[in-house]
């Protein structure tokens, strides 16, 4: 079976839905137009319609079939994608993440702080920060595809335009020429893709201390 | 003298319900009446809710049976069905109110006789479900039902059924408990986590995906530990009463039948008389009637059916399209029986469907059905349509 | 395996049903309430703002008390003081908009503070 990576977003409900919704469905759409398989799916067990209530948005990308498809959530994300910083203090973000993953947050502050809040931050091997509010200031509320329902406002008009550029450019999952086909606001994308600040952590530290720290994940 | 309807009621009046809650509908409709006069001769003392419909009439039972009263509604028909929504949080939630049901058939085309088929469809929403035979066993299910409800190893709502027309509108003899009888034998409710202004707790909250299987889980393990209470329940009731049921399955001239009648509901009566008939004609007939449809009594059936050569399931409901294009009973009974080396055949008969009458006639048609299925060793047909 | 299992003692082919101790549902589901000790349901992570009082200009008006959906001012009748339930505010800001007082109650970025919001591994 080959390689599925899995990404979560993590967003706010009803004022970031759409934004974090836009974000999984962009790189799915992406991902499928570069002739991957792709999913992309709300996790139903949340409640995006609580304002503020924290949600998770899946996407899977794979060379081949995706097998695992009605797997309800993403046990070991490699990738986690934050939309809105205080998250981070409220949810073990990095939960069920294998060692040498990738956090990126939508923030103004910096990488150093964001790593305080962050008691398993040695998972990580990459950390980067995105101020999408600054590049776009645009938070889509739209209710029309949400609960699994076809969106008809388009894709990629707010937020969600530099942050999947950031995680193109961090992550190199997917390629800045499938994203412009998809999102709305593509000069966005663009100065998500070009702003990010990234850091990395050397490898074999990480793993070492990673693999010490074990992973703890399965329920 | 008195109704199934008159029956109910005083069963009601005996327990001393604290909160009822009505609505019309044809034939259970007169419980109501015969309850609304008690409490307005004040010869009960209970608060008497007139709900604008059933889904009102559950709803409010519930609350009542919440905040720690003994709640009492009931229904018929597509009254029955139209409170729907609420069968599976009340037992969910642990509510141990009554509903008493006088049976009668879905819509359409509006037809008000009897048919088992109202209460059948809640059967898998975690209630008690219990059928009476006549006006005596209403009021004595009525007073069981809240005994084994309320004790503290079920806490469940139950459904105390009796057909409509047949049982609710036609007088037979009924003796009453002495009050000193209900005392000993039901023992006031007792709720577990009552609503209280000192003790706060909420009701019906949301619970996660992954709390829903344990729940289910647990529910489940409720209805292992059911049938314990309900022998328990039949056995006080017979020594201070002295009325003895058998628990699960009442057997009428069962032990050595080569054929049997299995059925629960008003026209058992008649399905009794035509045993007598048939074995003065040397027929071993004999008949099985079944006292609860929840629990099922899986292992009491195959105890009592499995010597027998033939069986005639009498419906009484529909499973249109089911496993054997018929009843619902006829699929419970086959699994019960399925795990005996030497099993009986099994077919069934649809009949006293919209309240019409299963005649005598009726009976020895089946009883040859039975005894050709005996002679040949097979079933040719899963069910039989009485008079088509 | 409860106590009352009997049936599926006695009898075969009902099995056991064990329910994990960690997953057991509270019987009926009936839970402690109101939400200020309903420790399975904790939401101060839905906050990204907390309300944030200058105990200098609270007038005790109490409107903060009455306003919040979760019970989070609690007034300490001892000490003539309100204390903030952080475990469960959801910075709704309902209070603020109450408050009687200009810079009594303001809102202050949640990631402007160390702790106070209890992580938990899902979303609620």
């Amino acid at each position: 079976m080959a390689k599925v990576h899995e990404i979560t977003v993590w967003a706010r409900g009803v004022l970031q839905d759409k934004e974090g919704r836009d974000v999984i469905n962009i790189f799915a759409k992406a991902a499928q137009a570069e002739g991957k398989h792709a999913q992309a799916f709300d996790n139903y067990e949340d409640l995006p319609d609580r304002v503020l209530v924290t949600v998770r948005k899946y996407v899977r990308l794979s060379d081949e079939e995706i097998t695992h498809k009605y797997v309800y959530t993403n046990d070991k994300p490699e990738v986690v994608v934050i939309c809105e910083a205080t998250i981070v203090k409220g949810i073990d973000v990095l939960r069920g993440m294998e060692p040498g993953g990738t956090l990126i947050i939508n923030t103004n502050r910096s990488i150093d702080d964001m790593l305080k809040l962050l008691p398993n931050a040695n998972l990580l091997a990459t950390i980067a920060t995105v101020d999408a509010d600054a590049i776009t200031g645009v938070r889509t509320v739209d209710f029309s595809g949400s609960e699994g329902g076809v969106d008809t406002t388009g894709i990629g008009k707010g937020i969600a335009a530099p942050i999947v550029g950031a995680v193109a450019k961090v992550t190199g999952l997917i390629k800045k020429e499938s994203l412009a086909k998809i999102v709305s606001d593509v000069s966005g994308m663009e100065r998500g893709y070009n702003e990010v600040k990234i850091k990395h952590f050397k490898p074999a530290v990480a793993e070492l201390v990673g693999a010490a720290a074990g992973s703890k994940t399965k329920r | 003298m008195m109704t199934g309807c008159r029956a109910a009621a005083e069963g009601a009046k005996s327990a001393e319900v604290e909160v009822i809650c009505s609505f019309p509908i044809r034939p259970y409709t007169a419980i109501m009446m015969e309850l609304a006069k008690m409490v307005a001769n004040g010869e009960l003392n209970a608060e008497f809710i007139h709900g604008e419909g059933e889904h009102a009439q559950l709803s409010v039972v519930l609350g009542a049976s919440a905040a720690g009263a003994r709640a009492y509604t009931g229904s018929s028909g597509v009254g029955v069905t139209y409170a729907m929504e609420i069968y599976s949080p009340m037992a969910g939630g642990r509510y141990p109110a009554q509903m008493s049901i006088a049976d009668r058939t879905l819509d359409p085309p509006g037809d008000f006789g009897s048919e088992h088929t109202d209460a059948m469809s809640t059967r898998d929403q975690g209630w008690l479900l219990g059928w009476a035979c006549s006006p005596q066993e209403v009021y004595d299910n009525t007073l069981m039902s809240y005994r084994i409800g309320e004790d503290h190893r079920v806490m469940l709502p139950q459904m105390v059924c009796q057909d409509g027309y047949f049982i609710s509108h036609i007088p037979d003899k009924v003796t009453l408990g002495e009050t000193s009888q209900v005392k000993e034998f039901l023992p006031p409710y007792r709720p577990i986590s009552p609503l209280s202004l000192t003790n706060p707790v909420s009701h019906g909250p949301q619970i996660r995906p992954d709390q829903g299987a344990p729940m289910d889980a647990m529910r489940a393990q409720t209805f292992l530990a059911i049938p314990k209470v309900i022998e328990e329940a039949t056995a006080d009731f017979a020594r201070i009463f002295g009325r003895k049921y058998d628990p699960f399955v009442e057997q009428y001239r069962l032990a050595d039948a080569d054929i049997a009648f299995f059925i629960m509901g008003a026209h058992s009566n008649t399905a009794r008389a035509a045993v007598d008939k048939l074995r003065k004609e040397g027929v071993k007939a004999g008949m099985a009637r079944l006292r609860w449809v929840r629990p099922w009594p899986t292992h009491q059936l195959a105890e009592a059916l499995g010597h027998v050569k033939a069986v005639g399931v009498v419906e009484t409901s529909t499973s249109y399209g089911g496993a054997m294009r018929g009843g619902n009973l006829i699929h419970e009974l086959r699994a019960s029986l399925y795990d005996l080396d030497d099993r009986p055949l099994v077919t069934s008969f649809m009949g006293g469907l919209g309240g019409e009458t299963i005649w005598p006639a009726d009976f020895d048609y089946m009883a040859g059905v039975l005894s050709k299925m005996v002679k040949e060793k097979r079933t040719d047909r899963y069910v039989y349509w009485l008079g088509m | 395996m409860s106590k009352e299992d009997n049936m599926a003692k006695a009898l075969p082919g009902y099995g056991t049903i064990d329910v994990p101790k960690d997953r057991v549902v509270p019987f009926g589901a009936v839970t402690p309430a109101p939400v200020g000790t309903q420790k399975l349901f904790q939401t101060s992570n839905w906050r990204v703002v907390r309300p944030v009082k200058d105990e200098e200009k609270c007038t005790r008006c109490l409107q903060c008390y009455l306003a919040c959906p979760d019970a989070c001012w609690v007034y300490k009748e001892e000490d003539d003081t309100l204390e903030w339930v952080g475990d469960f505010c959801k910075g709704c800001q309902v209070c603020i908009a109450q408050c009687t007082v200009d810079g009594a109650l303001v809102a202050a970025p949640e990631l402007d503070f160390e702790g106070g919001v209890v992580r938990l591994e899902k979303p609620f």
